[in-house]
């Protein structure tokens, strides 16, 4: 059997030769004067080239998975794929005529190559799906569900026998998150409110690329800067003297750190809504002598309500799911605690860490991760499609 | 009521502006936590990582002493090769105490730690050029060999007296004769290059590891992001923006394309694994399996972007290519893409910035590794871009979890690295949307 | 020529003079909006500004209250004296003076509040009640006045964007009285509404001029001389000519104003 690359080369070259013969097959159909024809040679040389490439490569996908699923190799996918090719390239060459429609033939290959690329984001969909649900099934087969949802304790053990309770680590996601939006809301909310409503020019132009410089920089630079610089300043000047921690990582270093990587994208979110709302209404309060302040406190931050709970509820979702700055920032052992100053960990970060140890990938300790992922998709799906739902919401009120 | 002056302001109006004021400072305050987070983030990592550009070198006159390297004094590589690193390191060791000798400077070391003051990875160096060239051996060659991760330590201010008298791997000894030694000039620091161009090193050898194959690596997956992601992504957008009727399922894809953009990027990995190795069994750590995960996670972001961008250009463009004749598909590619092309390129480079800067899912599908080999764009066994690999980000990440604060450092100056690119990155995108936005 | 401005002027001194206008320009960047402007507007009266659009006499009445301060390229000179004070006074905090000088605009623009907050608005950040129960009078008075309180008097809990048309805009008239304004500005009240809640909104400012100073921009000439007593005409940045309603649409003295009356220019 032909290696698949070489197999590519010569439906390839197959298609660039279509490309050409027919263009002068056309040309010569018209004898030479394209002005008899209804389609341009051009176009009739488009057909042939995406009539020979396309239909191989369709068969290439559609069969491969085949294979792979079925786990049936008795294709000779190289005999398909050159058949497809020649009959393609020969059958739109044949069809070269002088009244031939050669454009509208074109242009529904492309049209099929695009329909197709559309549906990607749908496949990716379904592919993230199903590879968490295939292993999640795996798992549950092996490990009680009652277990995972409701034990409180999480201790994977590579003999067996481990307890793999989520309540612990959504304990810890959830108060990091929480952290971070205290932190991330009023000050992202309040920066969005000074630079629209109060800062000059000048200031505007200044502050807000810097506040949109921290939403460009990457997560991993957050978490080393949670590993290295805040977590030992939380630890040596708050949590050890105060005598309640002894540890840099802690849900306090994670969730700092995470809010700031908020800030910009709180702010962002909060700009629009805030100047979504109309300046009629703004006038209206202005106008009956309310200062700025009172204006924005009770007309326009209660009329953009909806949109700013929207933003947090975003913002939430993408703390939860956040997974850099929980690895390097908030610890590995899962506690059920109150004090923000111990080492936590999160869902994400046990993710990380069952995926890439050692173990057995058919164990309950290593398969826990796809369900610790099924489990963070629907929680941060559910919260999108909520905030999406109340922000498009929001935004045809004002419309 | 009674009539009051506008010229004076009463108790209320004054009660009132003090509440303005103090709003005004909660506002101000904001702007200011947000600038010095980002001052201090970047100071952080900076002052931390700028040394990794730095790097200790001792010079050294290295006699390659035929009986030791050449024992059966044919200069054929083959026997030669039988020596090992080890045989190379006495070499050093000694050039090292002739140099001391030669100074006339004191030492208490004994000749095994003066030793050790050089880095385990110059007899690997020194090694691979008298391989590369046997005619080599029996001269004297003058060479500037990496000093030791403590040494170099030292020179940085990591490494200090006290700290080296508590350290089992060096001593307040060795710091004082590397700096007697740096007096005289046979210690010197440098420019590092192969901080950018050699691989990683091991947990011992801090002084050696480079960032060479993450840098590949992330270019190797970058193209594969830029030829997978731009395409797809600019044939979905048109699709959706310009031919797809208004229905059922244009609506659960649109929907759907703006829920992917908000997927926290783990569940990618979660999908690289089980699809792109698992299913598909792609080679695990390679640059495809990566820059496939980074496209799919890509593709929304550039799809919301050109979309936009199709979205700008007036419909009275479309409108005068249809009036001329044109197909629905001619007036998109001859006019629209064209003048949408600013906008979707902007919205690329900033999707290949995030892909860039993207460490969680690479972790799951096995970047981590560790790789010593530059892999290759294509090879026969592993296909196009099939070689394992790491990743910047992921390098940094790997550099975090070693035990040798020296890797702190490297850390830093990794990222440095990757912040450089990505500010190369989104200049550019802002000179493009600058020098090409056109407002209709 | 001088003795007759002297002339005028002491009889409009009578005639109790709320606003004076001296030599107001305003500046939007470098477009000169407003030229040279004076007019003195009288308490308890209706004065009308009409004129073509784009004329300057929204621009102006923006001014009589500060309003334009919100718009950062706008620049006024000149003097505008509500009771004998400069308004544009460097002491004058605008807060207050809005307070005394109300405003209505164009469109309707109700809180997305409640019916009663709406109303109670002004009085709450201008601290006018001492108690609920003093709310609640000056609320029921201010809707009264401006004729909705039928129609709201069952629904003060629903939200005032609830409301039709008609009834937002009388809303915010009862919005802009709750805060017991001494002169209201009305920024075509009416272009926005149909035909019947114009007339109950026209009925209503007619009442108003019994406690207050009312300067209203429209569009409709009809609608100035149904309201006014007292009709400014603006053309291009210019007052051109200032008079009785009466004067203005029987006798205009100004060519410009004769044609724009006739329908020629506008």
């Amino acid at each position: 059997m032909l290696s698949l690359s070489f197999l590519l080369v010569i439906v390839a070259a197959l298609a660039v030769a279509g490309y050409f013969i027919a263009k002068s097959r056309a040309l010569k159909v018209a004898d030479g004067d394209i002005r008899s024809l209804v389609s341009l040679p051009s176009q009739h040389a488009l057909n042939t080239a995406l009539a020979t490439i396309v239909p191989p490569m369709a068969a290439l996908l559609i069969v491969s998975l085949y294979r792979r699923l079925s786990g049936n190799a008795d294709f000779d996918l190289t005999l398909i794929i050159l058949l497809l090719a020649i009959t393609g390239f020969a059958f739109s060459l044949i069809g070269i005529k002088v009244e031939t429609r050669a454009r509208t033939l074109a242009e529904r290959w492309i049209l099929g190559l695009l329909i197709f690329a559309s549906t990607i984001a749908i496949m990716t969909t379904v592919g993230i799906v199903f590879s968490m649900l295939f292993e999640t099934a795996n798992f549950f087969q092996q490990y009680g569900w009652r277990d995972f949802f409701f034990s409180t304790t999480w201790s994977p053990n590579f003999r067996g026998n481990s307890d793999l309770g989520i309540i612990p680590l959504l304990w810890g996601t959830l108060y990091i998150s929480f952290i971070a939006l205290a932190f991330a809301v009023p000050v992202g909310l309040f920066a969005a409110i000074y630079l629209s409503e109060y800062a000059s020019l000048r200031m505007r132009s200044v502050a807000k690329p810097a506040i949109e410089i921290l939403a460009g920089i990457p997560t991993i630079v957050y978490g080393l800067f949670a590993l290295v610089t805040v977590g030992p300043f939380l630890r040596d000047y708050f949590a050890s003297p105060m005598g309640i921690g002894q540890s840099a990582s802690s849900v306090m270093t994670a969730g700092l750190v995470m809010g700031i990587m908020l800030i910009p994208f709180v702010s962002s979110l909060s700009d629009d809504i805030i100047n979504a709302v109309p300046q009629a209404m703004r006038d209206g309060s202005l106008g009956l002598g309310a200062t700025k302040s009172e204006t924005i406190r009770q007309v326009v931050i209660p009329a953009a309500l909806p949109g700013i709970v929207g933003a947090v509820l975003l913002a939430a979702s993408r703390a939860i799911g956040e997974t850099m700055i929980v690895v390097l920032g908030a610890g590995a052992a899962a506690r059920l605690s109150l004090n923000p100053f111990e080492a936590m960990t999160t869902v994400t970060v046990k993710i990380v860490s069952q995926l890439t140890g050692d173990t057995d990938f058919a164990s309950p300790e290593t398969l826990v991760a796809f369900a610790l992922g099924l489990t963070l998709f629907v929680i941060t799906l559910g919260l999108n499609v909520f905030a999406l739902y109340i922000v498009r919401k929001y935004r045809e009120q004002y419309e | 009521m009674t009539k009051s002056s506008l010229l004076a302001a009463d108790a209320r109006t004054k009660k009132r502006n003090a509440a303005e004021s103090r709003f005004k400072a909660y506002g101000f305050a904001a702007i200011c936590v947000a600038m010095i987070a980002l001052v201090v983030l970047l100071l952080s990592v900076v002052t931390n990582g700028v040394t990794a550009f730095q790097q200790t070198y001792i010079t050294l006159d290295v006699v390659l002493d035929e009986d030791r390297l050449d024992k059966e004094g044919n200069r054929e590589r083959a026997d030669m090769a039988k020596v090992t690193t080890i045989g190379y390191a006495p070499l050093l060791r000694d050039a090292l105490l002739t140099k001391i000798a030669e100074l006339g400077i004191e030492t208490e070391l004994s000749e095994r730690d003066v030793g050790d003051m050089i880095s385990k990875e110059a007899s690997a160096t020194i090694r691979n050029k008298v391989l590369a060239n046997t005619e080599l051996v029996g001269e004297t060659v003058s060479l500037d060999v990496l000093a030791s991760g403590r040494i170099d330590g030292y020179f940085k201010g990591r490494v200090t007296m006290q700290s080296a008298a508590r350290d089992a791997n060096t001593s307040p000894e060795a710091l004082e004769l590397a700096q007697a030694l740096a007096d005289e000039g046979v210690i010197v620091t440098q420019f590092n290059w192969r901080f950018l161009s050699a691989p990683d090193a091991s947990d011992q050898r801090p002084e050696a590891a480079g960032l060479g194959v993450a840098i590949l690596g992330s270019l190797y997956m970058m193209a594969v992001v830029l030829c997978l992601a731009l395409p797809i992504g600019v044939a979905s957008s048109i699709y959706l923006e310009e031919f797809a009727p208004k229905n059922r399922w244009t609506d659960i894809i649109e929907v759907n394309i703006s829920n992917l953009a908000a997927v926290p990027s783990i569940v990618y990995g979660i999908l690289g694994l089980a699809i792109f190795i698992n299913f598909m069994e792609f080679n695990q750590s390679s640059p495809l399996v990566g820059g496939l995960v980074l496209t799919l996670m890509t593709l929304p972001t550039i799809i919301i972007s050109t979309r936009a961008a199709l979205k700008s250009v007036p419909p009275s463009i479309r409108d005068a290519a249809l009036g001329v004749g044109a197909s629905k598909m001619q007036s998109v590619f001859h006019h629209v893409l064209p003048l949408a092309a600013p906008g979707i390129l902007t919205g690329t480079i900033i999707g290949l910035a995030q892909a860039l800067g993207e460490t969680a899912p690479l972790l799951l599908i096995g970047m981590v590794a560790f790789v010593r080999e530059y892999p290759a764009a294509f090879s026969s066994d592993a296909g196009l871009f099939g070689e394992a690999a790491t990743a910047l980000p992921v390098q940094v990440y790997n550099w975090t979890q070693r035990s040798d604060p020296a890797f702190v450092e490297r850390a830093s100056g990794a990222i440095i690295t990757l912040l450089v690119f990505l500010l190369f990155m989104n200049a550019l995108a802002i000179y493009l949307r600058r020098r090409f936005e056109r407002r209709w | 020529m001088e003795d007759m401005i002297h002339v005028d002027r002491a009889m409009s001194t009578q005639q109790d003079i709320k606003i004076k206008a001296k030599g107001v320009q305003v500046y939007y960047g470098d477009n000169h909006a407003i030229k040279d402007v004076d007019v003195d507007i009288d308490d308890k009266t209706v004065t009308a500004f009409i004129g073509p659009s784009g004329c300057g006499k929204s621009t102006f009445l923006r001014c009589i209250n500060r309003m334009n301060d919100t718009i950062e390229s706008a620049r006024v000179e000149g003097d505008i004296l509500l009771d004998g004070e400069d308004i544009y006074d460097p002491k004058v905090d605008p807060v207050q003076l809005r307070a005394k000088v109300g405003m209505v605009f164009q469109k309707p623009n109700p809180f997305p509040k409640s019916i009663y907050d709406n109303v109670a608005y002004g009085p709450r950040i201008h601290g006018l009640a001492r108690n609920k129960a003093d709310l609640d009078e000056i609320v029921e008075k201010s809707l009264r006045r401006a004729a909705i309180w039928d129609e709201a008097k069952d629904r003060l809990a629903a939200p005032g964007t609830g409301l039709s048309g008609g009834q937002q805009q009388r809303l915010c008239i009862a919005r802009a009285i709750a805060t017991q304004p001494e002169v209201l500005l009305m920024d075509e009240p009416c272009s926005a509404l149909d035909p019947i809640a114009t007339a109950q909104v026209e009925e209503l400012i007619d009442e108003l001029r019994q406690s207050f100073s009312l300067v209203i921009v429209t569009h409709s000439m009809q609608q100035a001389a149904r309201v006014s007593q007292k009709t400014a005409f603006f053309h291009l940045g210019n007052l051109v000519e200032f008079d009785d309603t009466d004067k203005i649409f029987t006798n205009p003295q100004d060519p410009r104003t004769e044609s724009y009356i006739s329908g020629r220019i506008g």
